[in-house]
């Protein structure tokens, strides 16, 4: 009491941000729980049907097909995403060219401030098999014969996997920077006069710094993977839907397409379960709250 | 004292931000009540439509075409026209019960399920009884029958007459290399490899395409040459899809030879209808498949460019089958829908009945008196904006054979609507038809862009029709 009465204005102040999450956030959550107990019509009566919307989702096919793909697109966001950046961030930490650096830093980071739409748009028209400067560029180079990247299913999750890297490398990359500045140069100098070459130094200073920060960015890139959602959106086509569906993809078609809506409610807490459970083993596995 | 004072300043501010951010949303949901609260008290009636097409191209002129509304019905409607996400604003409108007296609608399968879910009001006795809409010359009788539910009972009232689908052609690259319009697959194919091979926009480049669509939409006009109809066709009571079956093969082997000689656009996969329309108006392609109005709009858009151009679109029949039939794609009516919970039934259906008369097509076709067209003697002129309207305010062609347009029809759209009110049928979509689709779409494209064999894919396309329980045989 003596606490809530000494912190009165900083509590009074939390609250507006309390309440947005109360409305915005918890509300919503709890009434697409109860939704999900529904059989949900929009109007009249919606009476409660038990666990009947997640059996229907538990022996749908097209759920357990959507797992797949969001598992594998998932999984390589995950590790392109995670690798790239890192890789990035230590090449540019030994450019020595200040604005080269700088320039690099800024347009590696454009593509993550665009929206989805923009980019899906730009990287269709890019991977065009007759216009696109990809095909041309293989063409020209290689001889290769035009490949219809978002029509064939073998490199439609692939497309996937390269364009969100690249689209969010740079936000990544960016975190990973402010952290190499930030480490200890005695630790280097240290090295060196021990003898550590280039990569030496890299290997068995920067890396081992960077610990902490990997183990926020993994985390959260986990939190997302089983959201993803505007990519395929806006990049699938019906050859390739089978191949890259997600699980945000079927909750949006059977809640908003086909108005199910119990059952996409029902779909959605299959994610949420599933979020906790790889979010729970990502933290078990990174050790994530071991202080080092 | 400075504490309480600190606390006082903080809340208050919490609150004020509160305030704010519910004022601005909860304005409608006031004028709503108050409207309600009026009837009693002034005859005045109130609309609030959401709508896909109908109304004014911009907020200016929606405002003015709400205002000619009130002048000709005396109705006080205000019209909501969402720019995009149609379909998620709907769902979202009558799952949140926010209150609408009319939505407009163009999805016969969407009718179905909203009235599964208790969300639209049975209009049976209301078109019954209205001397307007029973009128066989004002809607035909026969068309009724598509908005009825399976127990007979119409739940919508048509806000245009809906044309269909079919292969386009430019005519004046027909003409230039002594090509007669195509009839069978075999002429087809003839008349599609010219477009490819000889030069028909002479600019001495290989640039040009055959044929485009986007996606499986529409092949229709092609899948006619095999008898197969898109969608569901019922057979003994049984759930088949002609698209799966063994006789859509050859079909499936014909666009993929289109793709490997480079007469087929290679982007039809991943085209969109915009893309479609822009390669066949920009000489890129010689025969899209599109709607029966948009004859009319190729060859309105290039004459608007240039008046002096040789650019000819038309409209021709889907390839004929092997007795001689022409199938071709009728699309889903577009119809206005009276939710359960409209707070204004009586405004609604005194609307319903001024949109189909004279007053209410000359609005929703040439637009707003004095600002689209304007009328002296019973002479119609359009203004500069009227002709930039296309004579489009949601309704482009109507039912009402008493209300004969002041204006011919663009070049092209007389011609291509005969044909589909020859050979025009509308599809099946069965509950079911969503996933059924995905899979259809799935194996179909990858057969015709040659990514698998025809055979294998309608092979493994029945297999997961079959074990989703899609299909019955």
């Amino acid at each position: 009491m003596r606490a809530i009465r000494k912190y009165g204005v900083l509590y009074a102040m939390m609250l507006p941000v309390v309440i947005y999450f109360i409305i915005y956030g918890y509300y919503p959550l709890a009434r697409g729980l109860q939704i999900s107990f529904q059989d949900y019509k929009l109007m009249g009566e919606r009476p409660y049907i038990g666990f009947a919307n997640y059996a229907a989702v538990w022996h749908d096919p097209f759920f357990w097909k959507a797992l797949g793909n969001t598992v594998v697109i998932g999984g390589g966001i995950l590790v392109f995403g995670f690798v790239a950046p890192l890789v990035i961030a230590l090449s540019l930490n030994e450019v020595m060219t200040a604005w080269f650096k700088k320039t690099a830093q800024m347009l590696l980071y454009i593509p993550h401030l665009l929206s989805w739409v923009v980019i899906g748009g730009m990287w269709i028209f890019l991977l065009s098999p007759d216009t696109g400067i990809v095909n041309l560029v293989l063409h020209k180079v290689a001889g290769i014969e035009p490949i219809h990247f978002l029509a064939e299913s073998t490199w439609a999750r692939w497309v996937m996997i390269l364009v969100s890297t690249w689209k969010d490398m740079g936000y990544s990359c960016i975190l990973f920077l402010a952290a190499i500045v930030s480490i200890n140069p005695s630790l280097y100098e240290a090295a060196r006069m021990d003898g550590a070459t280039r990569w030496q130094l890299v290997r068995f200073v920067t890396l081992p710094q960077l610990k902490g920060t990997m183990k926020v960015i993994i985390l959260l890139n986990t939190l997302g993977v089983l959201r993803i959602f505007d990519q395929v959106f806006v990049l699938r086509n019906p050859s390739t839907s089978s191949h890259v569906d997600v699980l945000m993809m079927y909750t949006f078609q059977k809640g908003i397409m086909e108005m199910q809506v119990g059952v996409g409610a029902a779909a959605s807490f299959f994610v949420l379960v599933f979020t906790l459970i790889l979010t729970l083993a990502v933290r078990t596995l990174t050790r994530f709250d071991e202080v080092e | 004292m400075k504490r309480k004072s600190g606390i006082l300043m903080a809340t208050l501010l919490a609150g004020s931000l509160l305030v704010s951010a519910c004022s601005s949303g909860g304005g409608d949901t006031g004028k709503a009540a108050e409207g309600g609260a009026d009837t009693g008290k002034q005859p005045e009636m109130k609309l609030r439509i959401l709508s896909a097409n109908v109304g004014g191209k911009t907020p200016d002129e929606m405002k003015q075409f709400e205002a000619e509304i009130k002048r000709l019905t005396g109705i006080d409607v205000t019209i909501e026209k969402p720019a995009s996400d149609y379909d998620q604003k709907v769902l979202t409108v009558l799952g949140s019960g926010e209150k609408y007296d009319l939505i407009e609608l163009s999805d016969l399968g969407k009718l179905d399920q909203f009235v599964g879910q208790g969300a639209v009001t049975d209009l049976s006795d209301f078109v019954k009884g209205s001397s307007t809409l029973s009128d066989p010359k004002v809607i035909p009788t026969a068309e009724w029958d598509q908005l009825k539910d399976k127990d007979g009972k119409i739940h919508a009232v048509f806000t245009k007459f809906q044309g269909g689908t079919m292969p386009i052609v430019r005519k004046d690259w027909l003409d230039k290399l002594h090509l007669q319009e195509p009839k069978t697959l075999d002429e087809y194919y003839q008349v599609l490899k010219a477009f490819k091979e000889q030069d028909p926009d002479g600019n001495g480049k290989n640039d040009t395409y055959g044929l485009s669509t986007s996606g499986l939409y529409d092949i229709q006009g092609f899948m006619s040459a095999a008898g197969l109809k898109y969608r569901y066709v019922m057979k003994d009571g049984k759930r088949t899809i002609p698209y799966a079956s063994d006789e859509a093969i050859p079909m499936y082997e014909w666009f993929a030879k289109l793709v490997k000689e480079g007469i087929m656009d290679p982007n039809f996969v991943t085209n969109d209808t915009g893309k479609m329309r822009n390669l066949f108006l920009t000489d890129r392609v010689g025969m899209v498949t599109y709607w029966d109005a948009w004859v009319g709009m190729f060859n309105n858009l290039r004459k608007e460019q240039d008046p002096n151009t040789a650019f000819q679109a038309e409209a021709i029949a889907s390839a004929a089958g092997p007795d001689g039939k022409i199938l071709m794609r009728r699309g889903d009516p577009d119809f206005w829908i009276v939710p359960q919970n409209a707070p204004h039934v009586e405004a609604a259906e005194k609307f319903l009945e001024f949109w189909n008369s004279k007053d209410g097509i000359t609005l929703g076709s040439l637009g707003i008196k004095d600002v689209d067209y304007t009328e002296s003697g019973g002479q119609y002129t359009l203004t500069a904006e009227g002709k930039e309207h296309n004579m489009d305010h949601g309704v482009p062609f109507w039912y009402n054979e008493n209300v004969k347009s002041p204006f011919d029809k663009l070049p092209g759209v007389e011609a291509a609507q005969e044909l589909v009110k020859q050979n025009a049928t509308l599809e099946l979509a069965l509950p079911g038809w969503p996933d059924a689709e995905k899979i259809v779409q799935n194996y179909a494209l990858k057969a015709m862009s040659g990514e698998m064999p025809a055979a294998d894919a309608v092979k493994k396309m029945r297999e997961e029709l079959k074990s989703a329980n899609l299909i019955d045989e």
